[in-house]
């Protein structure tokens, strides 16, 4: 019977080799199919990344009237001559490495306690709770911070100068606008607000595991910490390295935060290459945006080599 | 020239000045030239003064929009809006300063809006102009409007002798302090002559305890280096309208200020809260809290801090202080309406910028205040003070008459497009100094001064 289908099968195959109409017909029938996808793809993912391209080999800028000239690769020897280009890749990088573990570990942690709760309505509103923060519009969560973290008249502070006596006004801790504590405020920050959702893909990941996998490794002795490196860990790393790449790609390219926590001073921790992109594009001189998307460039080209690392790193074994 | 050439020349520019103004079309222009028998002549008029393609016609209302403050400071701007019926009132997009929305409309040579209210000329102009976004206003404004602008405002608005912002709102640095302070450290309250009083008067506050911190200041360039600088001289720009950060007043402006940092607020190098860090900054909250007794700021700042004091009747503002020997100006700038080039209505614009900048309700407001806005911005024409100076009306301040003292000595920040981004990028630069990671001003400032020119080299 099977041979019987796969001759029948081989025959059209065939036959609609020899039939150029038929053939051409079949071809147009999956281009067809194709084409909204494609027309997408191409229009919203593949065009703009060759114009940025394309800009980053040209001395366009915004405000000047003159067509853009072929600099060929000048705007990048530029760019990675320019201190202020590795400054700004390892202020990023910093904030990424000081991001990234509370991003990961701090959900994992919360899943497992979550996962053990008996009580389904109780686990239920663990889990509303933790996902508050992140359905708090971004404006909110910003201004809730930023007076969080103010000098002189937010929460944190009074507790460290007023209620511990910690510091004085003069000594307390400068949070935001450029400091050294400036990072990791933001990171903090972050960390608070995707705590729910990141939470959420380990309690999915964990609901996956078969519950025979542990009570198989408990029955032969292993303890709790034995079950969770050798059988949870294992079995969320999928989860894991999804989580670690999209936030490591979304860490290093933060700029909303930056922009409002500490502004275009140059020798803030929040000036990183996306903000240098961006005040060489809508700020500064003639907004030379070919030598803005050679930035960018560059620093999407790392982030890609770092990526694949970090896929390779990360990947599921076994 | 014979009369009847005089004739057809008045003529032709009357209807070369319609078509550039958008209300006739080219076809109408022709016409008009063929019947006024002036044929090739109308067309080569167009052609030397390079007109820019006319609208046919106005196709919508007046449609100005505003910068999202300018309407929270000021609620009587809506009644103006009411004498000009239909007209399509807006928000601009202009979150943090961003202009990027109207360079890409003036590009495909259209606006979505006819003016802009909410340009700053040292800030805004120059990439305005450069990128072709906005035209003079010296075809629609009346003369007599013109010559009624206070002279050094005229000058601020003015490139290449064309009046390329119509100034509205004037703000004027000069000094304020916080008189429950000053009187519990002794301090006379007067306003301060002098740096070497303001220095001395921050000192007692601070060593009689009066108050957290004697003194403060908003740490960006054009609302400290600059003003301070320019209360020891003003001629401190270089022919391209460049600050001179390696000049002798700049330097000593930025000891001033190292000096006055030892009695500030610790966080006042900090960025601000909103506008990406240019607003809402650490002097502002120490002032509203009433923990500092002397500040210098445009006066709308101290007018708004106060506003949450326990009594705002403890403010008091003065000229800015000047140093022994110095000149005693200070710094002014007015927030401006610009005319879009490719806009319409620009007749209409014109009298709906002279109806709201004349509004004798909006300037009332803002001087006295309303429930919960003090902006305390003040108007830019001659004729406006000559009136209240004739007939004082029993609602004004005594800030007014000094900020009106204070603009004929003030100056404003040379046009040019780094005339904002100098100071930003040389902003953490002289702070090295500042926060005595460098010991040398000179040096400091030299650093300054080769950042701004390196980026200027760029492009």
């Amino acid at each position: 019977m099977a041979q019987a289908i796969l001759d029948s099968e081989t025959d059209l195959s065939a036959r609609a080799g020899r039939d150029p109409v038929e053939h051409m017909r079949r071809g147009l029938g999956d281009w067809l199919f194709l084409a909204p996808a494609l027309i997408f793809f191409v229009g919203y993912q593949v065009w703009p990344i060759v114009r940025v391209v394309w800009l980053s080999f040209t001395n366009f800028q915004f405000l000047s009237s003159k067509p853009a000239q072929w600099v060929g690769f000048a705007n990048y020897a530029q760019a990675l001559q320019d201190p202020l280009m590795w400054a700004s890749l390892g202020r990023a990088a910093l904030f990424t490495a000081m991001f990234l573990p509370g991003t990961i570990i701090l959900p994992l942690l919360l899943a497992i306690l979550v996962d053990r709760v008996a009580n389904q309505r109780l686990a239920t509103l663990y889990r509303v709770i933790l996902l508050i923060p992140a359905v708090i519009p971004s404006t909110l969560v910003f201004v809730l911070w930023k007076w969080m973290y103010n000098y002189q008249s937010g929460p944190i502070n009074h507790l460290l100068v007023n209620t511990f006596g910690l510091f004085t006004l003069q000594n307390a801790p400068q949070w935001l606008g450029g400091t050294a504590l400036t990072l990791p405020a933001i990171a903090i920050m972050e960390v608070w607000w995707g705590l729910g959702y990141h939470t959420i893909f380990f309690i999915a990941g964990l609901a996956a595991i078969p519950k025979e996998l542990p009570d198989a490794a408990r029955i032969d002795g292993a303890g709790e910490w034995q079950v969770f490196w050798h059988v949870t860990r294992p079995q969320l790393a999928p989860i894991m390295m999804i989580l670690i790449v999209l936030r490591f790609g979304s860490a290093m390219a933060v700029i909303d935060e930056y922009l409002i926590f500490g502004g275009f001073n140059r020798a803030s921790p929040t000036y990183t290459w996306t903000m240098f992109m961006y005040d060489q594009a809508f700020h500064t001189g003639l907004w030379r945006q070919g030598y803005a998307a050679a930035i960018g460039m560059i620093g999407a080209t790392a982030m890609m080599f770092v990526m694949a690392g970090l896929i390779w790193i990360f990947r599921p074994k076994g | 020239m014979s009369e009847r050439s005089e004739h057809e020349h008045l003529f032709r520019e009357a209807m070369r000045r319609e078509l550039a103004q958008g209300r006739i079309d080219r076809r109408e222009f022709l016409s008009r030239s063929l019947v006024a028998g002036l044929g090739a002549a109308g067309v080569g008029a167009v052609a030397k003064s390079g007109v820019q393609p006319a609208f046919a016609a106005d196709s919508r209302p007046l449609t100005p929009t505003f910068y999202q403050w300018i309407q929270d400071l000021h609620p009587a701007i809506p009644e103006v809006n009411k004498r000009f019926p239909g007209i399509n009132y807006q928000i601009a997009p202009t979150e943090g300063f961003g202009i990027e929305r109207f360079v890409a409309e003036a590009k495909n040579k259209e606006s979505t809006w006819d003016v802009y209210v909410g340009q700053t000329p040292f800030v805004e102009m120059s990439a305005f102009i450069k990128a072709g976004v906005i035209e003079p206003w010296d075809n629609y404004i009346p003369k007599e409007v013109i010559d009624d602008i206070i002279p050094s405002i005229r000058a601020e608005c003015t490139v290449d002798g064309k009046l390329y912002s119509w100034p509205f709102l004037l703000d004027v640095i000069g000094s304020a302090w916080h008189s429950g302070i000053t009187s519990k450290a002794g301090v006379p309250d007067t306003a301060p002559a002098t740096w070497d009083d303001f220095l001395a008067g921050a000192k007692t506050i601070v060593d009689k305890k009066a108050a957290p911190w004697g003194a403060t200041f908003d740490s960006h360039g054009w609302r400290s280096l600059v003003p301070v600088t320019h209360s020891m001289s003003t001629k401190v720009y270089t022919p391209d309208g460049l600050f001179e950060f390696t000049s002798e007043p700049a330097i000593e402006a930025l000891k001033l200020m190292k000096e006055i940092m030892a009695y500030a607020n610790p966080d006042i190098l900090l960025e601000g809260a909103t506008d990406a860090g240019v607003n809402g900054t650490p002097d502002e909250v120490a002032f509203a809290a009433q923990r500092v007794g002397l500040y210098f700021k445009y006066f709308n700042a101290p007018l708004r801090m106060a506003a949450s004091w326990d009594d705002p009747k403890l403010l008091h503002l003065g000229p800015l202080p000047k140093f022994k020997n110095g000149e005693g100006s200070t710094v002014f700038w007015t927030t401006g309406c610009a005319l879009f080039k490719y806009g319409q209505n620009k007749e209409k614009a014109a009298e709906y910028i002279k109806a709201l900048t004349y509004d004798p309700q909006i300037w009332k407001d803002s001087i006295v205040g309303t429930p919960g806005v003090h902006p305390g911005q003040l108007p830019p024409y001659k004729s406006i003070y000559a009136a209240w100076d004739a007939k004082k009306p029993d609602w004004m301040p005594p800030f007014v008459a000094l900020v009106r003292s204070q603009l004929d000595r003030a100056k404003a920040i040379d046009n040019n497009l780094f005339g904002l981004q100098q100071f930003v990028i040389g902003k953490p630069i002289w702070e090295t100094y500042l926060k005595g990671q460098e010991p040398d001003p000179k040096v400091a400032m030299t650093k300054v001064q080769e950042a701004v020119q390196a980026e200027i080299k760029k492009g």
